[in-house]
């Protein structure tokens, strides 16, 4: 056996193969298709489980077919939409503010739930010496994504007001990447105390995934504007309209509704707009994750 | 007394004194603090983390996700694969010195390729999941490049090595540079260069695992997910199947090093029914590969994607410069070496001990179980047992490369020239004095040789081992990608890149001086 003629061989059938499958590739329709993500501020896993009702519904009510891709970068949904990879996104505060910047302000949030208005973040510990946020100093935190609103900018935005600096005054710092995933951070001790979002905890809370008798909430933050449905600013307006009247028509009496809602932690959606985010704008440039 | 007994004592005194005073600030750095290893607490933690290993998750739908991914990682390392092959034939024989009249070293394609290498898959990976989307694409596209740069630097130094004699008398003759090279050269390095080849689709397995950490797919995004929440059941699951993975590329990859070594058939066509089957299969694999990633290339090459792509890039110029951040990435660059330094050198030592003991039957198992564990996993667990922080990230280094260097280390005691041994035993020495005087003088300049290219390796994995908490460039780099401030990215993998050189040129002095 000649290895090094049957290996040119194999390559250059390889590489024609390679070559042929860039064309043979299907060309994506993309017409009839509503692109939807979400950040990922919760595992993955949980992010379908909780979208699957809501898909049918948005299919059902604009006659597309409704596709969620999961994704682990809060980051890449941004630029997922500024891209115009995805047509509508489930952003946070601050993601949405990111979101507008990158599309220079067309980026369009359609509809909030109820809660987001007046939205609060958790900070939790196993640690029973730590009664205030004054007592962090020197601990090791943990946020959740860095462009978290609720698990990362409001928070170091609050503590500054507090008068302390994360990066100078704890002893480090880590990003858990997800709410869910910072609650196992503190209960396994990994870090001394953290960071999240109210509906993320109150969820765990209810469905005991978190031993309360462990892990407990020190403190939590003044209220501010959290996430929102955004599209992308050149979708079809009517398409717009469909999808905002779709959300603001989630009707709690409606038992089919009401599923879907429960999912989202919503009572009800209402409308929001632009203005609404300019207070989380100012709180990125304050605590200095906008530039 | 001392100074009179062994002559060379004084420069071995002054060089170990200097080895101190360079090696505490960087300990220092790395916050070491063994202690924190037998805290009770902590102990506690890791136990319950690991108790919950036992039994492994076996649900249905997640074992459908598991084979989903374990699918899609050897997809995406294959047609990485087959993009840097692609990627390394032109760059290599752009950049050997093979074949040429004149001798040059191509300072232009060797700074390409030196950029290729020198910026981690990772960072890569980071940088094309947002051009490209989530998804095997980037993972596909991350590994291709940095690969395409190792592989091409490497067949263009296989070429170099083999006898020039055949190439010379067909360019004497009249042949053109391609012609003398694949029909003077590559017949005599077939072997080494396929053999390479392999080796690096087995290592490309490894790091699509680590590059799902970013979002680019398969194994490692489903690890991330569940070593995040802490999920020990899917951890151990997850693990396992890579470790099955990884075995069976390692056993495929001997076998095909091996079949390479039979010498070829005494028949008059050389190619053989064998052959067409690998050649077939091969084929199959390739285009399996590309059909099950499904990558829109289409969509990746259009005036849009260009554009985007375009301004993309521009974004990371200029690079902040700006006095305020450098010096925080020089904190970074600092941390970064201290991991990397601290992590190889307590990886000697334990792989050293784990060299050491004969039979190395048990203690060979030890050293395989730890490094097919990737380090991105050891450091979420060392970060439960010392907490965050650059110990953490030392130690996940440390855990891996005592596998990896262990291995090494057993196989240079082996290979190590037997007579002075055999004269101490003779003349009645005891074992200890045999091994310290005869195997180890024989053995040393192979173990900081590969002590030293390990070094390499590591520096490249702690400037990534940031992205799990363990502090450094990785960590800044992280936080500075997620908040779109690509000028402050930018200065970071230039650091990185200007680490990563500067290891590698050390290191090589290092390897110069103590020969």
């Amino acid at each position: 056996m000649n290895f090094s003629s049957m290996r040119r061989l194999a390559l250059k059938a390889a590489a024609a193969c390679a070559v042929a499958s860039l064309f043979a590739l299907p060309a994506t329709a993309s017409d009839a298709v509503l692109r939807v993500s979400a950040i990922p501020d919760e595992a993955p896993t949980e992010l379908q489980r909780k979208f699957a009702p809501l898909g049918k519904y948005l299919e059902a009510q604009t006659g597309m077919k409704v596709v969620f891709t999961p994704v682990s970068d809060y980051a890449a949904v941004v630029e997922s939409l500024a891209t115009r990879k995805i047509d509508l996104a489930w952003l946070g505060g601050f993601t949405f503010v990111q979101a507008k910047i990158r599309t220079n302000g067309t980026a369009i949030p359609i509809a909030q739930r109820e809660e987001d208005a007046k939205f609060t973040s958790k900070f939790i510990t196993a640690d029973p010496a730590i009664k205030s946020l004054a007592d962090l100093k020197g601990k090791t935190f943990a946020f959740g994504a860095p462009s978290s609103t609720s698990g990362s900018l409001m928070p170091r935005f609050f503590l500054q007001q507090a008068g302390l600096n994360p990066e100078k005054d704890f002893k480090n710092v880590a990003f858990s990447g997800a709410h869910d995933a910072t609650v196992a951070f503190v209960a396994a001790g990994k870090a001394e105390a953290g960071v999240l979002n109210a509906s993320v905890w109150d969820k765990l809370v209810e469905s005991k995934k978190v031993d309360t008798d462990k892990v407990r909430v020190f403190a939590t933050t003044p209220p501010y504007f959290d996430y929102n449905w955004t599209v992308r600013g050149d979708l079809d307006p009517a398409l717009v309209k469909k999808l905002t009247d779709a959300f603001l028509k989630l009707d709690p009496a409606n038992p089919e509704h009401k599923e879907i809602l429960a999912l989202q932690r919503a009572a009800k959606f209402i409308p929001t707009k632009k203005e609404n985010y300019d207070g989380i704008e100012k709180a990125a440039h304050a605590a200095g994750l906008l530039k | 007394m001392l100074l009179t007994a062994d002559p060379a004592a004084r420069p071995r005194l002054l060089g170990a004194l200097t080895v101190l005073v360079v090696l505490w600030p960087l300990f220092q750095a790395a916050e070491v603090k063994p202690g924190a290893l037998f805290d009770a607490s902590n102990l506690k933690v890791i136990g319950n983390f690991l108790a919950a290993f036992l039994p492994p998750e076996t649900g249905a739908g997640f074992l459908g996700h598991l084979a989903k991914a374990t699918l899609e990682t050897l997809a995406i390392a294959s047609a990485g694969m087959l993009l840097a092959f692609l990627l390394a034939v032109p760059l290599g024989y752009l950049a050997t010195a093979a074949g040429r009249e004149r001798p040059t070293l191509n300072p232009v394609t060797r700074s390409l390729l030196t950029l290729l290498r020198g910026i981690p898959e990772l960072v890569w990976a980071l940088v094309f999941v947002r051009i490209f989307g989530l998804g095997p694409a980037a993972g596909v596209l991350a590994l291709g490049l940095t690969y395409g740069g190792m592989l091409a630097k490497v067949y263009a130094e296989i070429l170099e090595s083999v006898d020039p004699a055949p190439a010379n008398a067909l360019r004497h003759s009249g042949a053109g540079r391609p012609l003398a090279l694949l029909y003077g050269l590559v017949p005599l390095a077939a072997k080494e260069l396929a053999s390479y080849t392999v080796y690096r689709w087995e290592c490309a397995i490894r790091a699509s695992v680590v590059m799902g950490f970013v979002g680019a797919g398969g194994l490692g995004q489903l690890m991330d997910q569940a070593m995040k929440m802490l999920n020990g059941g899917e951890a151990a699951s997850i693990l396992l199947a890579f470790m099955a993975l990884v075995f069976a590329a390692d056993g495929l990859s001997q076998w095909l090093r091996r079949a390479l070594d039979t010498p070829p058939a005494d028949r008059p066509s050389p190619f053989g029914p064998r052959s067409a089957l690998l050649a077939l299969t091969l084929l199959a694999g390739t285009v399996a590969s590309f059909r099950f990633l499904n990558i829109g290339f289409g969509e990746l090459f259009t005036a849009d994607a260009a554009r985007s792509m375009g301004e993309f890039v521009a974004g990371f110029f200029p690079p902040d410069l700006s006095a305020e951040w450098l010096a925080k990435v020089g904190k970074g660059i600092w941390e970064t070496l201290a991991i990397s330094v601290v992590g190889t050198l307590l990886a000697a030592v334990a792989g050293l001990l784990l060299a050491l003991p004969k039979p190395h039957a048990p203690f060979g198992f030890v050293l395989n179980a730890l490094r097919s564990v990737p380090e991105l996993v050891w450091a979420t667990i060392t970060a439960l047992a010392v907490g965050l922080g650059p110990f953490a990230g030392a130690l996940a280094l440390a855990l891996h490369t005592a596998g990896v260097l262990g291995r090494l280390y057993a196989e240079a005691f082996d290979n190590a020239p037997p007579a002075a041994t055999r004269a101490l035993r003779l003349a009645g020495a005891p074992a200890g004095v045999r091994f310290l005087y005869g195997t180890l003088p024989g053995a040393t300049p192979q173990l900081i040789a590969y002590t030293l290219y390990r070094w390499e390796m590591n520096i490249r994995m702690a400037a990534i081992l940031g992205f799990v908490g363990a502090g450094g460039l990785g960590q800044l780099l992280y936080f500075e990608l997620s908040l779109f401030h690509y000028a402050q990215a930018s200065t970071v993998i230039i650091a990185m890149l200007l680490l990563s050189i500067g290891v590698d040129q050390t290191s090589a002095w290092l390897r110069q001086r103590l020969r």
